[in-house]
């Protein structure tokens, strides 16, 4: 491969190197975890300056006998998400050096084969927010579902080989689903390429009953990878008895890749069925919000309280995608990107309490934290802040554009129903302000339980991605035009094209 | 450029803090404090310009994409509002450097205190609603962060009596969710004013009000206005949204004294303040019910809330909620100036008493904090007698107390009496009675709070073997606190020659009227009548049970079991806050509720049913496949082919060898027939046992590889994958 390929480079370097990390970790044990992390790095870099391009799109010969190229392609919509999945990733690699250590203790081979597979995961979410045609996408869609799924199964907690093929088959329905959808779509178009659809649908005039047929069929396979309500059910157990590191992965930075895809292809083939069907979208939508904000409240578990959460926001960027307004919708994908960032902080602190408190979950068992440990506890008060869209952090820039535009649309449009799931929407955010508060209030606060005298302030190892991902809250918060320079642009040309 | 200096400053200087702390620990103080200078002065640099009525009015591109500059704007209200801010900042951080002298996290607290000062001129000097906004947060942050400063909830730091009593943390907490509730209601009316006008500048909005006339199209003109009131209220603690200021007393007393007195809470008048004259510039009827809800939210707060400030024991409590009636005076006035004819009146009202009270409250405020202090209690219990031992901080806090209580001739009074004033003018009598009795209100606790702490017989100490040795504060925190007494007294006294000054400063923010138009012959002197009576009955009952100790409070109770009944149901905060309680309780019930049943009950339960049904099926399916059909299909293949063979042995044996043996001779024919048949029946045989055995050992070898193990089973998917990889991209790279 040539240097003058980055978006190749960005997806397969990292296959690559899953490989030597996998033949080195036998001398070097977990610290192939640098490894990882510099690969990471590298593709991060390729993938700022390939954004900073403004569209790239490469190809290459597939399968000519289909008709089929592998494509990528990076553009205002797709590089917000693949950054922040490259930064996580690369944050968090490093975050699993300290905490998979105590897991899995002196056996070398596992780091090797961990990271590998960390290696591999990311690989395979990339690819996705790159893929230009259909089979593509759905082949990365399956390919970052495997090696978390063995993460999962090897180094979870609790019930993990339940767990981790509970994950499997609900992702793998909804993706059966999708590929239905999929091929579907290009029974009738008669090609794979995504950006070549679009027009070709509006050529042929599908009957509208057909449109929402396959739209659903394509549309629920991406609920479920998002978790919306009623399809959530394996959330809370994947991600609560993930690895924590895999966790702080899943939910930031995967589930949202469902909201990525339903812009991507079903509200870009399928327009008028969404201008049909927003009103029930939005109400599903709403329904998530409140559902998650409830059962984290319920919750003991900090993983758990954060899984729920991760419904919730989810429930908040598909709210924002319902609004079909400009506005609405680059809040929602920015809101991608500043949940990825606090989720990515907030489950990166619940590792680190799991770490220094030597396996402690339980919220009823913590407190006092703060004391021992001031640099996670203020981590885990922007992280927070950030889901509550206090300002000035970046949770804030993504909230009133996505409500404003919610708001601007059910005003325009003069609907009641629209204008009540605005206002509810926007007051259920104080649900999420009441979990997060109260959470930080009984793990950091008042008095310091006798159990928990002895914990201390994490390594560097996991201070440095905190205050890594904190920064980028408090920056894109301040100045979101970092992001929106691209992403505003993208938007209201894909709206326009509707 | 001083307007973003202004709080540019304080915001970037809150992360040197920290870190000049740790070369020397006092630095951190000297650092904010240094902040705090520069802010003041950069506001005293816009004073000449507001004064002579100009505005400063500049935006820079923020989010462009969205219509959305960041700005500052300093007409004459922002600037009022910028300097009140700085300098009172100024005084409460040379205060706090002896307040919080050796405090551990003392360096947090000056981090903190420089941001609020950088938000809140911020908030004050921005130009568009969404800044504002920005700014709003950060106080609130840094309110949450202060209230909450002694997270470790030593006993010592906890506010109220039991069962009413809580620690820093929660306190913090719950004045975040309360000011949350506000501004979520003025974030909706935020995006519906945005949905309407497409700009958020409060300038464009004055300027062009044809968005008024769209939203009153829409019937969403005084549901917007009064969502936008929403903010203020959970903001400045007016009813119902102002549980929580009570609870702030939790924090360290100059934070009190800055955030929860003479700053933060004026956010929300600023506000409506900011607000009222763009609201106004449409004309609309509706509006006038923004304004009467204002009023009336106002004046029942400042009612409900002296009637609570009479039966507490705690001296900062008392001051808390007189400061919530005393906010709710401001609204009032900015109310009944929408009301009537003349907005100046009410609108001149409302900024003076803001200025008075900032320097009275923040001044009673930094005298509790040396009272507590050198008591070592926050109970009024435990004081009594100090106005010997404290005599500074006596004259001090009696002199603003008096302020507070409107007598005159101090600034309380004349900025009280302007608001009754306006209330007359606006025809608004049931409010003006209101206002009238709270200020008796005011007076009765005001010297209540006065008397149990600095006067009367010495209250026994917690070991009364030791008694505590009390002292006047060190100077680092009396000066301020006289400063500010003797501020409270200037300004009343130069009230007569200010006040038309001040009136005619604040014309240019509304421009309405021009001048005064007096409706109502001899209101004035009727307002100054009827605050006098109230003084002196709220002042002599006052008198009568706590200085000249004549009656016996508990005595009373005793006798009139009504008054106890009063007394219960202020003591209990007009169970408002229970109700409060009342309903979290409700939420966490329903969500574990919903947890147990609808989540692990419900949809978890179908999912793992659903499974187990799949995974016995299939194993049911399984078992039976292999024993009804496998097995069948197995040895009746195995059978098939015998016969076959058999059948196929017959025709090729007797068809073929026959003739062959009926033509050749015998002994050749009939021995190659021997071997030929025993080669063919040795082959076709062994064949025929052969692939029976084998389809039955290949059905065996197989089922052996369904271990039903994970790790095998990963180890073929990842096979697999590995191969799928290989050939896609071997197809990729072969080009190459």
């Amino acid at each position: 491969m040539s240097p003058g390929t980055p978006l190749a480079q960005i997806v397969f370097v990292p296959v690559v190197m899953s490989a030597i990390v996998y033949l080195a970790s036998r001398r070097w044990a977990e610290r192939v975890g640098w490894l990882a992390c510099a690969t990471l790095l590298y593709t991060l870099a390729l993938a700022v300056a390939a954004a900073s391009r403004g569209t790239l799109v490469e190809e290459y010969r597939w399968a000519s006998s289909i008709n089929l190229t592998f494509g990528l392609r990076i553009d205002g919509l797709s590089a917000p998400f693949v950054l922040t999945i490259l930064v996580l990733s690369a944050a968090i690699s490093v975050f699993s050096i300290p905490y998979m250590k105590h897991i899995i203790g002196q056996a070398h081979r596992q780091y090797g084969v961990y990271f590998a597979l960390y290696l591999l995961y990311a690989a395979g979410m990339v690819g996705t927010c790159l893929a230009t045609n259909l089979i593509e996408f759905y082949l990365f869609y399956e390919l970052m579902l495997i090696p978390s799924y063995f993460m999962i199964a090897q180094w979870g907690y609790g019930e993990r080989e339940r767990v981790s093929f509970m994950y499997f088959i609900w992702t793998h329905a909804g993706a059966l689903l999708l590929l239905a959808g999929i091929l579907t779509t290009s029974a009738i178009t008669g090609t794979f390429d995504i950006s070549a659809i679009p027009s070709l649908l509006g050529r042929l005039a599908v009957p509208l009953q057909t449109q929402t047929w396959v739209c659903a069929a394509m549309l629920i396979g991406f609920m479920v990878k998002l978790a919306a309500f009623g399809l959530h059910i394996w959330l809370p157990y994947a991600h609560a008895e993930a690895p924590t590191p895999i966790s702080a992965l899943l939910s930031p930075a995967m589930i949202g890749i469902g909201s990525y895809a339903i812009v991507r292809i079903p509200l870009t083939f399928f327009p008028q069925v969404f201008q049909q069907y927003r009103g029930v979208l939005s109400l599903w939508a709403l329904v998530t919000i409140i559902y998650g904000s409830m059962m984290a409240l319920a919750q003991d578990d900090i993983k758990r309280l954060l899984a729920y959460s991760s419904i919730s926001q989810m429930g908040y960027i598909v709210l924002g995608v319902s609004s079909l307004a400009a506005m609405g919708l680059t809040g929602s994908m920015f809101h991608y990107i500043s949940h990825g960032t606090c989720k990515g902080l907030l489950f990166m602190v619940a590792g680190t309490v799991i770490l220094q408190t030597h396996g402690e979950r339980g919220i009823a068992k913590l407190g006092g934290l703060a004391s021992k440990m001031p640099l996670t506890a203020i981590a885990a008060l922007v992280g927070f802040l950030g889901i509550m869209g206090t300002p000035p952090l970046n949770g804030f820039q993504s909230e009133w554009m996505l409500f404003g535009g919610v708001f601007s649309q059910a005003i325009r449009s003069g609907n009641t129903v629209d204008l009540l799931v605005a206002i509810v929407g926007i007051l259920a955010t104080v649900l999420t302000a009441v979990y997060g508060l109260w959470t930080v209030r009984r793990v950091f606060f008042g008095p310091c339980p006798k159990h928990l005298e002895g914990v201390v302030e994490p390594p560097l190892t996991v201070l440095i991605p905190l205050i890594v991902l904190v920064c980028l809250t408090v920056v894109l918060g301040v100045y979101p035009r970092l992001a929106l320079d691209h992403l505003a642009p993208a938007i209201a040309e894909l709206l326009g094209g509707l | 450029m001083a307007a973003w200096l202004c709080w540019l400053i304080p915001i970037a200087g809150a992360l040197l803090v920290p870190l000049l702390a740790r070369v020397d620990r006092r630095l951190g103080g000297y650092a904010a404090v240094s902040l705090c200078l520069l802010a003041a002065l950069a506001t005293s640099t816009l004073l000449p310009g507001a004064i002579a009525g100009q505005r400063v009015w500049q935006q820079v591109q923020w989010i462009p994409q969205f219509g959305l500059a960041a700005g500052v704007l300093a007409d004459p209200l922002s600037v009022f509002l910028a300097n009140v801010v700085a300098w009172l900042s100024l005084l409460i951080a040379i205060y706090s450097l002896g307040y919080m002298h050796g405090e551990e996290g003392s360096s947090r607290y000056f981090a903190l205190f420089s941001l609020f000062v950088g938000g809140m001129l911020l908030l004050v000097l921005s130009e568009n609603l969404l800044q504002m906004f920005l700014g709003w947060e950060i106080v609130g942050v840094c309110s949450y962060s202060l209230i909450g400063f002694w997270y470790q909830d030593d006993e010592q730091h906890w506010v109220g009596s039991p069962p009413d009593a809580y620690p820093p943390s929660h306190a913090g907490m719950k004045a975040f969710l309360f000011t949350k509730a506000g501004d979520i209601g003025m974030l909706m009316a935020i995006f519906m004013i945005y949905a309407s006008a497409g700009t958020f500048s409060f300038v464009e909005l004055g300027q062009h009000s044809g968005w008024l006339e769209r939203l009153a199209q829409a019937g969403l003109l005084v549901p917007a206005a009064l969502l936008l009131f929403a903010g203020p209220v959970g903001k400045s603690a007016q009813f119902p949204l102002h549980e929580w200021l009570p609870e702030a007393m939790a924090g360290p007393t100059p934070a009190s004294a800055l955030i929860h007195a003479a700053t933060m809470v004026k956010a929300g008048v600023y506000l409506v303040a900011r607000m009222a004259p763009i609201l106004l510039s449409g004309h609309h009827d509706g509006v006038a019910t923004f304004f009467t809800v204002v009023a009336w939210v106002g004046g029942f707060t400042a009612f409900m809330a002296a009637t609570q400030a009479l039966v507490q024991h705690e001296l900062k409590k008392v001051l808390a909620y007189s400061t919530i009636s005393q906010l709710g005076y401001m609204f009032l006035a900015l109310g009944v100036a929408g009301l009537a004819e003349d907005f100046s009146a009410g609108y001149t009202a409302a900024m003076a008493h803001l200025l008075s009270h900032a320097i009275f409250k923040a001044a009673l405020f930094l005298a509790a904090g040396s009272v507590i202090h050198a008591c070592g209690t926050r109970f009024m219990d435990g004081m009594g007698g100090l106005r010997k031992a404290m005599p500074i901080t006596f004259a001090s806090m009696t002199i603003v107390a008096l302020s507070l209580s409107g007598v005159p001739p101090l600034s309380g009074f004349w900025s009280k009496d302007a608001i009754l004033h306006a209330c007359l003018e606006a025809e608004q009598y049931a409010l003006f009675g209101l206002a009238a009795l709270t200020a008796g209100l005011t007076f009765f606790y005001s010297l209540r709070m006065i008397a149990l702490t600095f006067l009367g017989p010495r209250y026994a100490q917690h070991d009364p073997a030791h008694p505590h040795k009390v002292h006047e504060a060190p100077a680092i925190m009396w000066v301020p606190s006289a400063i500010l007494a003797a501020a409270t007294a200037l300004l009343g006294l130069a009230n007569p020659f200010l006040e038309d000054r001040i009136r005619a400063y604040f014309q240019p923010v509304y421009g309405l009227a021009a001048h005064p138009v007096a409706h109502h012959e001899g209101g004035a002197q009727i307002a100054v009548a009827t605050s006098l009576v109230m003084l002196f009955l709220g002042g002599f009952a006052a008198w009568y049970v706590y200085i000249g100790r004549r009656v016996s409070l508990a005595q009373l109770r005793q006798r009139y079991h009504w008054l106890g009944s009063i007394r219960t149901f202020l003591w209990n905060r007009w169970y408002v806050n229970a109700f409060y309680y009342h309903l979290w309780r409700r939420l966490l019930a329903l969500s574990e509720l919903a947890y147990a049943r609808l989540e692990r009950g419900g949809m978890d339960r179908l999912q793992m049913r659903l499974a187990d049904t799949v995974t016995s099926t299939s194993l049911s399916a399984a078992d039976r496949f292999e024993a009804g059909v496998f097995d069948r299909l197995q040895s009746s293949l195995a059978a098939g082919v015998g016969e076959t063979s058999q059948l196929a042995y017959g025709r090729v044996e007797l068809g073929v060898f026959d003739q062959a043996q009926g033509k050749a001779a015998s002994g050749l024919t009939s021995m190659s027939r021997r071997v030929f048949k025993r080669l063919e029946m040795g082959i076709i045989d062994r064949l025929q046992r052969l692939l029976g055995r084998s389809i039955v050992e290949a059905g065996q070898t197989y089922r052996k590889t369904q271990t039903g193990i994970l790790s095998f089973n990963m180890l073929y998917v990842l096979l697999a994958f590995l191969i799928l990889l290989l050939i896609f991209g071997g197809a990729i790279l072969w080009p190459w």
